[in-house]
């Protein structure tokens, strides 16, 4: 057999990682805009393409989808090609997934201020991008695998096998939560409802955070740390157990986002249980980088790139700990909804995920450019910066979280809130809030630091566009030399397909023993017969909210603890969910929980508040919506909308449809009525009158039959 | 807190499942580990660095 030359393809390497460096910079840019507007709603520009609700989202999306996701291309496409021995499979699917993911990003950038959303969490874009994401990423998956088939070296490194699991884990995550029944080309709604949306929802976005923040870094951090540090990694066997006990129990931890809710105890248990046991895998991980690092500590002073990796794994040490133990019930009592699940994400994002993409784009840029970087100086600078950044970002939000958390649980010896006014604990956080925008500021100058720096690497060499290499080629027939490759594993690096079923295999477990119960047993989902379909007002009204992002601020589920049914009302049950596509939960109370807050006060009082909240609650942080009062509802898709609500299973009688504009009409003439009473001259055919009806049906419903209500615990 | 383990309504039946599918996993990847042909492995770990490096600068 003869030494084949062939080329890695660098330039689709570069694209990529110029395309992580600039959405970097653009979505954390969004994030600074969005903390701030948190003590200055005024910074919004009084314009509703750029209020927090709609802006959250992008910032959420551009670095978790752009600045990672270009990054997790990047890296694969440069140690995919090295591993294998081989260039990518196909330079066509090479551009055709460069830059359909970078037109993804762009209709990401245009829908979600025009408030275009779905409002899953990191799920928010609409179908037909939903459909455009999955045929990229099977173009991604295409490319992948056949240059796994033309490969020229026998077994598939540990790395690969964290790209494989990434890469189906990833597509059946995205398959399920986008099952969506479209209304019109921008407007679908959830298959699933209430309790069902909410596992489903919550299984994806954590298994997001597993399959896209963790496993493809994973697979970068088993290629590149050894590779900067010149030494192998420090245990093979451990990143093996680290990878099967990885995949597989995460899938199991999505309910731990959903402890005290109305989810099925037995499965919030689950959660928790699975959610504890991640600690060994994760760290399994953390010590498996750190300890290739054994001996060549000497080089991570004088390298930047390994200082970059330290603090990277460190961090993901911190959060994957810190992961479990708010998934206790106790700790998670106190720290969900609150800044404390700010600065966990952040750790992970900003030093997991940030840190390793900076050291890997320091690495490699110079390489590739065939050149030395251009200064070491100034990377030096972006180290220690981004790392003061994130502790000026984290430690506050900590502080923010610990100090709400328990504001909101505190009585006063009469057995009173001692803060009933939600308001008083917001405006408790507001200097955390500062500081945490010094630190996200500080974090974003050292980005920006690196863009320089990188830039003025790649004018001073030139791109080796298409680097030659040189391996034997692989024989057509595997001949098994000794027994030990008939063993099942050394036979299963060699086969990528049943690789792929295997993981797939694995990661599916989880997902149905929690999943398939909820389901198929209606016990499960108990039903309370005094809650009914939304009118066609208060239905309008949803989408409303949905599209002005409010679920970003507001949960809309009380948990059963005395602090929260004394503040807000009966805890809520599963049964009130039943029509809810989407479930509007939310994961954060920057705001207080709306769930009951139908008939709390007047339409009159929703007015004022919604045109000026300052106006009815002094201080307040909410941006005003005056927006809402100015535009007119469009009722064109409503009888379509009341169609696709009987088609999920929402029992509006027959025809209703051809009714529902009417129906519609009337209920909002009343509200407008009611409003006039008040001195407010509105038009009926308003936006705010959809809103103010939406809101005061919020958990009203099971206040007809008290005395039924079926207990979920 | 072991109040919230033990009185589950009828679900402790997935509780059970899970221990058993965990168990069973693990049994198999420990199985597979100690049967681990140590000649592959150290291959196995040195195949990102057993590359040439292509930068003149960099040491070897």
């Amino acid at each position: 057999m003869q030494l084949e030359k062939f080329t890695y393809d660098n330039k689709i390497v570069r694209n990529f990682g110029i395309a992580s460096v600039v959405w970097g910079i653009i979505g954390m840019l969004v994030g600074l805009i969005v903390a701030m507007q948190l003590y200055k709603p005024e910074l919004n520009m009084g314009n509703q393409y750029t209020t927090f609700g709609r802006i959250r989202p992008l910032h959420t999306n551009a670095v978790i989808f752009a600045f990672v996701g270009n990054a997790i291309f990047m890296g694969v496409y440069y140690s995919l090609q090295r591993l294998l021995k081989t260039r990518m499979f196909s330079n066509v699917l090479s551009n055709i997934h460069f830059w359909g993911w970078q037109l993804i990003i762009v209709s990401a950038v245009i829908t979600l201020p025009l408030g275009i959303t779905s409002s899953h969490e990191y799920a928010e874009l609409e179908w037909p991008i939903d459909i455009a994401i999955t045929l990229i990423w099977v173009v991604f998956g295409i490319n992948m695998f056949g240059t796994i088939i033309k490969r020229r070296e026998r077994h598939l490194y540990v790395a690969i096998w964290f790209y494989i699991a990434t890469f189906v884990t990833i597509a059946v995550l995205h398959i399920v939560n986008s099952f969506q029944l479209p209304i019109s080309f921008l407007k679908s709604y959830y298959v699933f409802a209430g309790v069902q949306d909410a596992l489903v929802q919550w299984w994806y976005g954590h298994n997001a955070v597993a399959f896209f923040l963790t496993t493809p870094y994973l697979g970068m951090m088993y290629y590149f740390l050894p590779k900067m540090a010149n030494r192998p990694v420090y245990s093979y066997k451990l990143s093996i157990l680290h990878f099967w006990s990885l995949i597989f129990i995460y899938i199991w931890a999505g309910p731990h986002h959903l402890l005290y809710t109305s989810l099925p105890g037995w499965a919030q248990s689950l959660g928790v249980v699975f959610s504890i046991m991640l600690i060994a895998p994760s760290w399994g991980g953390m010590i498996n980088g750190l300890l290739t690092l054994r001996g060549a500590w000497d080089k991570v002073r004088e390298d930047v790139t390994l200082k970059f990796m330290v603090v990277a794994l460190t961090a993901y040490g911190m959060a994957t700990f810190e992961g479990p133990m708010l998934s206790l019930k106790q700790i998670n009592g106190i720290a969900h909804f609150t800044d404390w699940i700010v600065a966990h994400v952040h750790v992970g994002a900003l030093g997991w995920n940030g840190f390793l993409t900076f050291g890997i784009l320091y690495w490699l840029i110079p390489r590739i450019y065939k050149t030395e970087l251009y200064s070491k100086k100034l990377a030096g600078f972006h180290f220690w910066i981004g790392t003061l950044g994130i502790l000026f970002y984290a430690i506050p939000m900590y502080w923010a979280g610990f100090t709400q958390g328990l504001m909101w649980k505190e009585f006063t010896s009469e057995g009173l809130l001692k803060y009933a006014n939600f308001l008083t604990t917001t405006l408790q956080i507001i200097p955390m809030h500062i500081l945490r925008s010094i630190g996200g500021a500080l974090y974003l100058i050292g980005a920006i630091a690196m863009t320089y720096n990188l830039a003025k690497t790649m004018l001073k060499g030139k791109l080796v566009a298409n680097e030659e290499a040189e391996a034997m080629p692989l024989a057509k027939v595997v001949v098994d030399e000794d027994a030990a490759d008939r063993k099942w594993h050394r036979i299963l690096e060699r086969k990528p397909m049943k690789f792929m079923v295997l993981s797939l295999i694995v990661i599916l477990i989880g997902g149905m023993v929690e999943m398939m119960p909820t389901f198929t047993i209606e016990s499960n989902v108990p039903t309370i017969a005094s809650v009914k379909p939304y009118t066609p007002l208060e239905l309008e009204g949803r989408d409303l909210y949905i599209r002005e992002g409010c679920v970003n601020c507001h949960s809309q589920t009380i948990r059963p603890f005395r602090s929260e049914t004394e503040r807000y009302g009966e805890y809520s049950k599963a049964g009130e969910f039943v029509y809810d596509h989407p479930f509007l939960w939310g994961s954060k109370r920057t705001g207080p929980d709306l769930h009951r807050i139908g008939g709390k006060y007047s339409n009159a009082w929703h007015y004022n508040h919604m045109m000026d909240p300052t106006s009815m609650s002094p201080g307040s942080i909410m941006p005003p919506y005056p927006w809402l009062i100015a535009q007119k509802l469009d009722v064109s898709q409503t009888p379509a909308k009341i169609r696709a609500m009987q088609t999920l299973g929402v029992p509006y009688r027959e025809n209703f449809d051809a009714v529902a504009v009417a129906k519609l009409n009337a209920q909002a003439e009343t509200i407008a009525e009611d409003l006039k009473q008040n001195n407010i001259q509105v038009k009926s055919d308003r936006e705010i009158i959809a809103l103010i009806a939406y809101l005061q049906r919020l958990g009203t419903d099971i206040k007809a039959n008290k005395t039924t209500i079926p207990s979920n615990q | 807190m072991f109040k919230q383990i033990k009185d589950l309504a009828g679900g402790e039946f997935y509780l059970i499942l899970s221990l058993l599918i965990f168990m069973a996993f693990f049994i198999l990847v420990t199985v597979y580990l100690l049967k681990m042909n140590k000649q592959h492995l150290v291959e196995m770990s040195n195949l990102p660095i057993s590359e040439p490096q292509n930068n003149g600068y960099e040491e070897v």
